[in-house]
């Protein structure tokens, strides 16, 4: 098996076991781990934002 | 978490996506109706994964009902990042997101664009309510969201959040509902 095929099959089995934990668990507690994760917002311009994005357009 | 066909309930710690969700989504259901779609439904759901932005889906309007929704959302708080007021409508009616975030921050901002395709018009029309704590948000069906992600995008990521979809699902899936879903969308391809 190709590694990036085992890598998809891997992250797939991840995301079976993580929603198997969402379903088993109390909201305030897979959410509270999920947040870790989540609410790292890079910090970055508009202007940095758009580019990103692909877009060229900006508020003048 | 208590899915029924219409309705889910979640009693989560929110995190700043969803608390920047609620936010706008209460600020613009003043002024139109709204559905959330894509990648924020399946991280309000439990996902594992970040996301700058939310995708949302509004009725068309006309030039002067968009900007009264536009300024409505100026006075609540949010600044449009990629366009200004007066080119804003013409974005939308070409099909092109406009963005809006909190004030001083280009992050989380909202995706918004008119409902315009067919798949958009049912996103609207088959929305479904998230109870999330004491707020409430709709957001696209939860079989027509794996559908479009399986069959229209399509990219790793989609496919995960697809997969995701269905594991929270489990055995509440509509089967015969997805297929419905699923047939619209392979004739739009």
């Amino acid at each position: 098996m190709k590694n990036n095929e085992k890598n998809q099959e891997q992250r797939m089995a991840f995301i079976d076991f993580w929603a198997n934990y969402v379903r088993t668990h109390d909201d305030k507690e897979w959410s509270r781990l999920q947040n870790i994760i989540i609410n790292q917002t890079p910090g970055m311009t508009a202007e940095q934002f758009l580019e990103m994005k692909g877009h060229n357009t900006k508020v003048k | 978490m208590q899915i029924t066909p219409n309705e889910i309930k979640l009693d989560r710690e929110l995190s700043d996506l969803d608390k920047f969700a609620i936010g706008f989504a209460k600020s613009i259901s003043n002024h139109t109706k709204y559905v959330i779609v894509s990648g924020y439904v399946s991280i309000l759901l439990g996902r594992t994964r970040g996301s700058e932005d939310i995708d949302m889906l509004i009725p068309e309007t006309n030039g002067k009902g968009w900007i009264k929704i536009y300024r409505a959302l100026e006075k609540a708080g949010y600044q449009c990042i990629n366009a200004a007021a007066q080119d804003s409508f013409s974005y939308l009616k070409d099909g092109i997101a406009v963005r809006f975030a909190p004030k001083g921050s280009p992050v989380p901002n909202m995706e918004i664009l008119f409902a315009e395709e067919d798949v958009q018009k049912l996103a609207l029309s088959t929305k479904m309510t998230a109870v999330v704590g004491k707020d409430r948000i709709f957001i696209s069906n939860l079989e027509l969201q794996i559908a479009y992600k399986e069959i229209i995008l399509g990219s790793p990521k989609d496919m995960e959040d697809a997969r995701h979809l269905r594991a929270i699902l489990g055995k509440a899936i509509n089967m015969k509902k997805l297929k419905e879903y699923e047939g619209v969308l392979h004739e739009k391809q």
